[in-house]
């Protein structure tokens, strides 16, 4: 019986060895031997990468600081553009042991806790905007990634005719992913110019360390 | 239907085509129907999913002869079937299964008679299963090149726009910051992180990305 055993198991070992899953000597060769936080910190840094979602990530950081003071950012159509972060800021990146932080509330996005977790290193990775441009309000959720369109508010149809809404509203959402291209288009010619380095991102950071 | 009303979730797309081809129409009932949904058979195929295009306002239809072009926008939907045998209906009727063999056979059910018995039941309820359908709108305005797929998803949205692209042989670009900086003509080494904000260096990044 004992004699049986121990023939299974040295066959189960071999399969093992054979399937790659266990070295010469037996020891797993690809068991995770990190710590969670390693694990954590490897995900966190991948979900940067992909895509080069700090683009993204920059583009919202830098909205956040220049949207605060309630100035228009870009003329889009005639009409000038301001933008303000409403009620829901989620933070991402690699500083120390917090990976990503969500800031919730009214003012949460411009509030010194905010800025404080920005100036430690994390970045803005989804937040929820409103869009004034001229008399229409947009409101709408993008995150860093793919800058996709969530859960967006448009501004009230003014049609009544079943087909001529959908054409208004589909009128709507264009002019909305217009004025996020607008918005990239600044951020964009910004972030390639010379004084990008040696102006921009010192003013950011003394923004965001201006609340610790 | 989220083109005509409700929530407004969707990813955008740049579409690069040329000159459309004429006459359009035409051109996009061709181009829907080659990638056209078609039903799951079950008697047939193993197949638990089925994916392709279908009318915006009837996702049982695949006749895109008559509509699909409105106002300067192509619409129509993404429609996806999948086939879920749930694993606690496989396991009730096995348990029956080897309760009922044992009573006639006066033993257990050995190892590969339990399989057999299983991929049998499995089978069988795949066969009664209804197939859970959910279809995703696409909007395309031919004029300005823009399309989007109202889908939140990005499974769903990489497989609607791989199909698109494959259907009508178009290019699709997200409008992603990284995609809208090399449609800018931005080099590539100036989308290098900004290591004072991000934290880390372009190195870092080149080996992350290697």
């Amino acid at each position: 019986m004992a004699r049986a055993e121990r023939a299974k198991g040295k066959a189960s070992a071999e399969a093992a060895f054979l399937r790659g899953d266990a070295g010469v000597d037996g020891a797993a060769t690809d068991e995770d031997v990190r710590d969670v936080a390693e694990v954590e910190r490897d995900q966190a840094r991948d979900q940067l990468l992909r895509g080069r979602t700090w683009l993204g990530r920059e583009l919202l950081t830098w909205l956040l600081w220049r949207s605060e003071a309630g100035d228009p950012l870009a003329e889009v159509e005639g009409a000038p553009l301001v933008v303000l972060f409403t009620a829901r800021v989620v933070l991402r990146g690699l500083a120390g042991d917090v990976t990503e932080l969500t800031a919730r509330g009214a003012g949460a996005p411009y509030a010194p806790e905010v800025r404080r977790a920005l100036a430690s290193g994390l970045l803005v990775h989804q937040a929820r905007l409103r869009l004034d441009h001229g008399e229409r309000t947009f409101e709408v959720t993008l995150d860093a990634e793919r800058l996709d369109v969530r859960s967006a508010k448009l501004p009230e149809l003014l049609t009544e005719a079943d087909d001529d809404r959908a054409a208004e509203r589909l009128d709507l959402c264009e002019q909305l992913g217009r004025l996020v291209d607008r918005l990239v288009d600044v951020f964009l010619a910004e972030r390639a110019a010379r004084t990008w380095a040696r102006r921009t991102v010192p003013a950011l950071r003394a923004w965001m360390e201006e609340a610790g | 239907m989220p083109v005509l009303r409700g929530a407004v979730t969707f990813a955008r797309f740049r579409v690069e085509t040329g000159k459309l081809p004429q006459p359009t129409r035409r051109w996009l009932a061709r181009g829907l129907a080659r990638g056209a949904f078609r039903p799951i058979d079950v008697k047939r195929g193993e197949d638990d999913r089925s994916a392709g295009f279908v009318a915006l306002e009837d996702p049982g239809s695949t006749d895109f002869a008559a509509g699909g072009l409105e106002r300067g926008h192509a619409l129509f939907a993404w429609r996806v079937d999948t086939i879920r045998v749930k694993a606690a209906a496989v396991r009730a009727e096995l348990e029956r299964w080897a309760a009922a063999f044992e009573a006639e056979h006066r033993r257990p059910p050995a190892r590969g008679e339990k399989a057999t018995a299983r991929d049998q039941i499995r089978h069988g309820l795949r066969q009664r299963q209804e197939p859970t359908t959910r279809t995703f709108d696409v909007s395309w305005s031919l004029e300005t090149g823009e399309l989007l797929v109202w889908a939140a998803a990005s499974k769903v949205v990489e497989e609607a726009s791989a199909a698109i692209e494959a259907a009508f042989e178009v290019k699709l670009s997200p409008r992603s910051v990284s995609a809208q900086a090399v449609g800018a003509g931005i080099a590539e080494d100036a989308l290098a992180p900004t290591a004072e904000l991000v934290g880390l260096s372009r190195e870092e990044v080149r080996h992350g990305e290697g």
